[in-house]
């Protein structure tokens, strides 16, 4: 797989304040990244960066093979509140923006029609920004961000202020564009965004706490659990008894967690067999997404 | 020059749908039609509304028609440049402050590009509309108190037109550099109060940008003492370009404070 860009020990200081402190990371030709951290954990400044909106303090960003200060060429860049100007038509507006981004003039309006298309903008591209709902601006917001085809797709919470259907819509969108382009996105949403991420990047105060892919991640911090269905709860607790891991009881449900991939199911229904208890389920269950983000943010 | 046309075309469209494109140039013009007009029918205006005591006389001066254009420039300095500098001096820093521009900036942009598209619709509704108003009020000014020598009038216009670049270029350059709060607060500053005191105090010296316009009338009278203008004239060229320069500087520095 190759690299596409890569950021060595990126910091950005604001006076004695470090919004980004010596991060580093790759990201790989057509994956999709996402950085993950609460509010103010410096998400938001690293796109930034990265759109060339802001200067680092110290790093290097080496891109598509290039040490280079403006990437502006090769990146789409949406932010969370994308603002327009009210008194364009979408198709302006797309149209614009293409040419800004360096396509040529000759098919600019096109490929805005095309894109505005794409988005489900097709019917309100005469209409101007100004009327558009919250959903309509993200999809537009979108359209600016990939009518020139950038190779990086930088998303600021590209889903965080739209409602169930819209964040559906536009996380179908975006595993779309995947195929063509390299995604790295912010969120603090996790749910929606866990089908969609190839690699993770953890962020704290600054600080990149942890990375990996999504199984990497989970295996680390999931602490999977063996969640087994009694038919009462002293038939649990007689269970708990017997097993020699460690095991606990809540109610009629027993919970024996996994460490290493030990204990091996076959082991504890050796264990079933020989006590007589009635079990009726066995699940096998991983923390989610939002247990690990929680667990990673506050380690240390 | 890269991109120019495609920024300069959204600031057309934005003066178009603003109509800034319409009541610009209608204020620069009722002013341009009002001062003959008024100057001239004076008399029978305090004779039918004046409520003038019966018997009353009045002595009024003999206008020459250059002085109703001096006069006109007057309204000019001060409702004129008034409008010019709240009306514009958040031609960037508006951008900035809303969001709007953030989408700009993360594309290849040249801010060379972008101040000077922002410069040529200033130029074309202040210029524009300052030269449109004056030459109404030259054409009334022709009818009601007769003829004003056409080069003179081209020399004065001229002269004009090389102030009003300097107010813009100030509000530009006050934009590019500020928030519009404050950009509104220097333009208005630099142009209106240092106006005022160079009226004031302005005898002790004689090469200064804000002594254009008083230069402009004395062109028209043909009474201008050439070295001082050219030097006030070389001296506001300069000043032009060092605050364009400094537009430019500024437009890209202040980029990371366009809100995200």
């Amino acid at each position: 797989m190759k690299t596409l860009l890569h950021m060595q020990g990126l910091t950005k200081e604001y006076g004695k304040e470090k919004a980004v402190d010596d991060v580093t990371f790759s990201l790989n030709k057509h994956t999709s990244t996402a950085l993950i951290g609460p509010n103010g954990a410096g998400k938001t400044t690293i796109l930034s960066v990265l759109a060339g909106l802001l200067k680092q303090t110290k790093g290097s960003i080496v891109f598509d093979g290039e040490i280079t200060e403006d990437f502006r060429k090769g990146i789409g860049f949406l932010p969370q509140y994308p603002k327009f100007y009210s008194w364009l038509t979408a198709l302006e507006y797309t149209e614009m923006t293409a040419k800004l981004s360096g396509v040529d003039v000759k098919i600019a309006r096109l490929e805005a029609e095309k894109t505005l298309e794409f988005l489900g903008l097709g019917d309100a591209k005469k209409k101007k920004t100004g009327t558009f709902s919250g959903g309509m601006k993200q999809r537009l917001g979108l359209a600016q961000a990939i009518v020139h085809k950038p190779s990086l797709l930088l998303l600021d919470e590209p889903v965080s202020a739209l409602d169930p259907i819209g964040r559906r819509e536009i996380l179908n969108l975006l595993k779309e564009l995947q195929a063509s382009t390299t995604i790295l996105y912010s969120t603090h949403i996790l749910n929606d965004a866990e089908e969609m991420m190839d690699q993770l990047l953890f962020l704290r105060k600054g600080k990149l706490v942890e990375q990996g892919s999504m199984r990497e991640v989970r295996e680390k911090y999931a602490n999977p659990v063996y969640k087994m269905y009694f038919s009462s709860s002293e038939e649990a607790a007689r269970f708990v008894e017997l097993s020699p891991w460690s095991a606990r009881q809540e109610n009629s449900i027993a919970f024996i967690h996994i460490e290493e991939a030990k204990p091996l199911m076959n082991e504890v229904l050796r264990v079933l067999s020989d006590s007589n208890l009635s079990l009726s389920k066995v699940e096998r269950a991983t923390a989610s997404l939002e247990e690990i983000f929680l667990q990673v943010v506050n380690k240390g | 020059m890269n991109n120019f046309s495609v920024l300069f075309q959204k600031e057309w469209r934005e003066n178009v749908r603003n109509f800034k494109i319409l009541w610009i140039p209608l204020v620069f013009l009722l002013f341009g039609i009002s001062e003959p007009l008024t100057n001239y029918y004076l008399p029978q205006i305090l004779n039918a509304v004046g409520n003038m005591p019966e018997g009353a006389v009045f002595q009024l001066p003999e206008f020459t028609p250059e002085q109703i254009v001096m006069s006109t420039i007057s309204q000019y300095q001060f409702i004129g440049m008034l409008l010019v500098t709240l009306g514009f001096a958040g031609i960037i820093a508006r951008e900035r402050k809303n969001g709007t521009a953030t989408l700009l900036y993360v594309r290849p942009i040249s801010y060379i590009s972008y101040v000077y598209s922002k410069l040529f619709i200033m130029c074309i509704l202040v210029i524009g509309s300052a030269i449109l108003g004056l030459l109404a009020n030259l054409y009334y000014t022709y009818i009601l108190f007769g003829t004003v020598d056409a080069g003179a009038f081209m020399g004065f216009l001229g002269t004009y037109i090389v102030w009003l670049l300097f107010v813009i270029s100030i509000v530009l350059f006050s934009s590019a550099a500020f928030s519009t709060g404050i950009a509104s607060a220097v333009s208005l500053l630099l142009v209106l109060f240092v106006q005022l005191i160079d009226g004031l105090l302005g005898a002790y010296w004689t090469i200064s940008p804000w002594k254009l316009p008083m230069y402009a009338g004395e062109i028209l009278n043909s009474s201008v003492d050439m070295t001082l203008f050219v030097w006030s004239v070389i001296v506001t060229v300069l000043a032009i370009i060092i605050l364009l320069v400094g537009a430019v500087y500024f437009a890209k520095r202040n980029v990371s404070k366009t809100k995200i």
